[in-house]
């Protein structure tokens, strides 16, 4: 009888060893379409984009080797600098207000209230509408003559706002667009930390009578620290290569040109393959600096929050 | 007062957040003329728009490429994604330097695919193509699919499966009776994410097609031209296009009261 028992799970443990070492090929197997995907949309980009930065090629003449010339004249190019330099700018502002607003709204958010999921999937409308479609409309809204929101400001007697043409606020205008595109993102994120907070931690501070102030600073935003970090990290990723906003209002004129639209002047419009390449390797360098940072911040957090 | 306050804010918000929703299609509404003159706020609606933009232009052929190449773009992300997000879940394949790869793929700004893409799909063919659109946003949505779906995989506790393969359970059926319905809901926000990604996606639609393929998002960039902008039918198109997001918005609703936490992040 013991013999029995002793028998039967020596003989599931087997079958389940068994399976155990199947899945060193089974989790392969899973895994096989991604690599080959992989392989081929990550890998030949970056090799043709290597082999191309070293060499003039704008179509014409077949691909000719120049050494590291390209990388030369783009760092000389005072219009590549200026367009990192205003990439930059737009992403720490764009990032700091959609954090501050983010937060903001989604404490508000937070509370239970009448309605409180249809208006929390209300404020994440605009996320999920074509970037492009809204960056036409607001160049709608915002246009200096038939634009609703000068025609708001004349009702209120404060004058009309040339907010797309005029090269020291058209900027302001997509950073504007953009933030209201994507703070819902960071409401999203954020409500869907506040929610999942232990509530008797930011309950016994509150026993104990801590300011509200010192709860939301020593608790909650370091509790939520991971999250807004994995926010900055993702807003990065997209903010560095911003380019419909740019294509619904100003097509990169007026003091606007980033550095996504520059790479797609220098490759589509000049069609200038060499230099693109080698602007485009540099773009990727440089997101990958910037996320490699931010993600050893993260890394670091999600250590010091377990 | 502080209720009011708390009422007040809200109502803000939601003002700034859909009026300019909501003007998209009181724009389509407004004649050529009533288009110029914002001061009228009380203008006779007219379907103008919406009668040119079906006459006039290709506008039904682009809605069925922009459903087409979604459609099975996101057909083929989650058949590459659920199995590999399983993998990366379940047996932590290639020590999480795998899965860093994957994810960093979106760090990639879509130029430095978009140069490369352009002449090799040139070469082939492809470009101009519902096939090239699709295997671009395949390449696309991939990484996010996998990272979400990644998060969702976690989530489902490994002794469950453990026990079913004490039970006697094969692999595939343990797939097929446990993983499966635990993923489903994950598994259609993702589908849903997909979609409208593949939907709104301008920069590789507006490079890589020209007429035939031409999606919707790039249609709208077409009124647009040298001497002006057709705002009105411009509206309409928009209002148009924006409804089947509208509509996704609606069925993730249900989703958010859950509360998408990133499962990733929780570890």
């Amino acid at each position: 009888m013991r013999e029995a028992v002793l028998g039967e799970s020596l003989e599931t443990r087997r079958t389940f060893w068994q399976i155990l070492a199947a899945d060193r090929y089974i989790k392969w197997f899973l895994i096989l379409p991604l690599l080959v995907v992989l392989l081929c949309f990550m890998f030949y980009p970056l090799f043709y984009c290597l082999y191309m930065s070293f060499h003039e090629y704008v179509l014409r003449a077949p691909p000719l080797f120049i050494g590291a010339e390209n990388y030369r004249v783009v760092l000389h190019d005072m219009v590549f600098w200026q367009a990192i330099g205003r990439t930059f700018y737009v992403l720490v502002v764009c990032i700091a207000v959609e954090l501050s607003l983010g937060m903001g709204i989604a404490l508000l958010l937070n509370r239970e209230f009448k309605g409180q999921n249809t208006i929390r999937g209300l404020c994440l409308l605009p996320l999920l509408i074509s970037p492009l479609a809204m960056s036409l409309m607001w160049n709608y809204m915002l246009h200096v003559q038939f634009g609703i929101v000068n025609q708001v400001l004349v009702w209120l007697r404060l004058g009309a706002v040339e907010w797309i043409s005029n090269p020291k606020i058209a900027i302001y205008s997509i950073m504007f667009i953009s933030i209201w595109q994507w703070t819902p993102f960071s409401i999203f994120v954020l409500l869907a930390g506040l929610r999942g907070l232990p509530k008797d931690a930011l309950e016994a501070a509150r026993v104990d009578g801590a300011s509200r102030w010192f709860t939301f600073r020593r608790l909650t935003l370091r509790m939520l620290t991971p999250l807004i970090i994995i926010i900055i990290l993702l807003r990065t990723m997209w903010l560095i290569r911003i380019f419909d906003p740019l294509y619904g209002t100003t097509r990169g004129g007026v003091g606007t040109e980033s550095l996504d639209w520059f790479m797609y002047r220098i490759s589509f419009v000049f069609f200038d393959v060499g230099k693109g390449s080698a602007l485009a390797l540099f773009s990727l360098y440089v997101t990958i600096v910037l996320c490699a940072i931010l993600y050893r911040q993260l890394i670091k957090a999600l250590g010091a929050a377990r | 007062m502080r209720r009011v306050m708390f009422w007040v804010a809200i109502v803000i918000i939601l003002l700034v957040f859909l009026l300019p929703i909501a003007w998209v299609y009181v724009t389509s509404l407004k004649s050529p003329a009533d288009i110029f003159r914002p001061e009228k706020l009380a203008f006779a609606p007219t379907f103008y728009n919406y009668k040119y933009i079906a006459t006039v232009r290709p506008s039904l052929m682009e809605f069925r490429n922009a459903l087409i190449v979604s459609v099975v773009s996101t057909a083929l992300v989650m058949a590459v994604s659920l199995p590999a997000a399983y993998s990366f879940a379940r047996f932590n394949t290639g020590g999480g330097h795998l899965l860093f790869i994957t994810i960093s793929t979106r760090m990639f700004p879509p130029v430095v695919a978009a140069v490369p893409f352009f002449f090799l799909f040139r070469d082939l063919g492809l470009l101009d193509t519902h096939l090239g659109l699709i295997l671009l946003y395949l390449y696309f949505n991939m990484s996010f699919a996998t990272f979400l779906l990644y998060g969702f995989f976690r989530e489902i506790p490994e002794e469950l499966e453990h026990s079913a393969m004490v039970d006697g359970y094969g692999r595939l059926s343990i797939f097929r009776k446990i993983i499966f319905p635990l993923i489903k809901p994950g598994a259609a926000i993702t589908t849903v994410f997909c979609l409208i990604f593949a939907w709104n996606e301008f920069f590789f639609a507006f490079l890589f097609t020209r007429r035939l393929a031409r999606t919707v998002a790039v249609g709208l960039a077409v009124f647009w031209g040298s001497i002006e902008i057709q705002w009105g039918p411009m509206a309409a198109l928009m209002a148009l296009a924006i409804l089947p997001t509208l509509a996704a918005a609606w069925f993730m609703q249900r989703f958010i009261i859950r509360g998408l936490t990133f499962g990733a992040v929780k570890g």
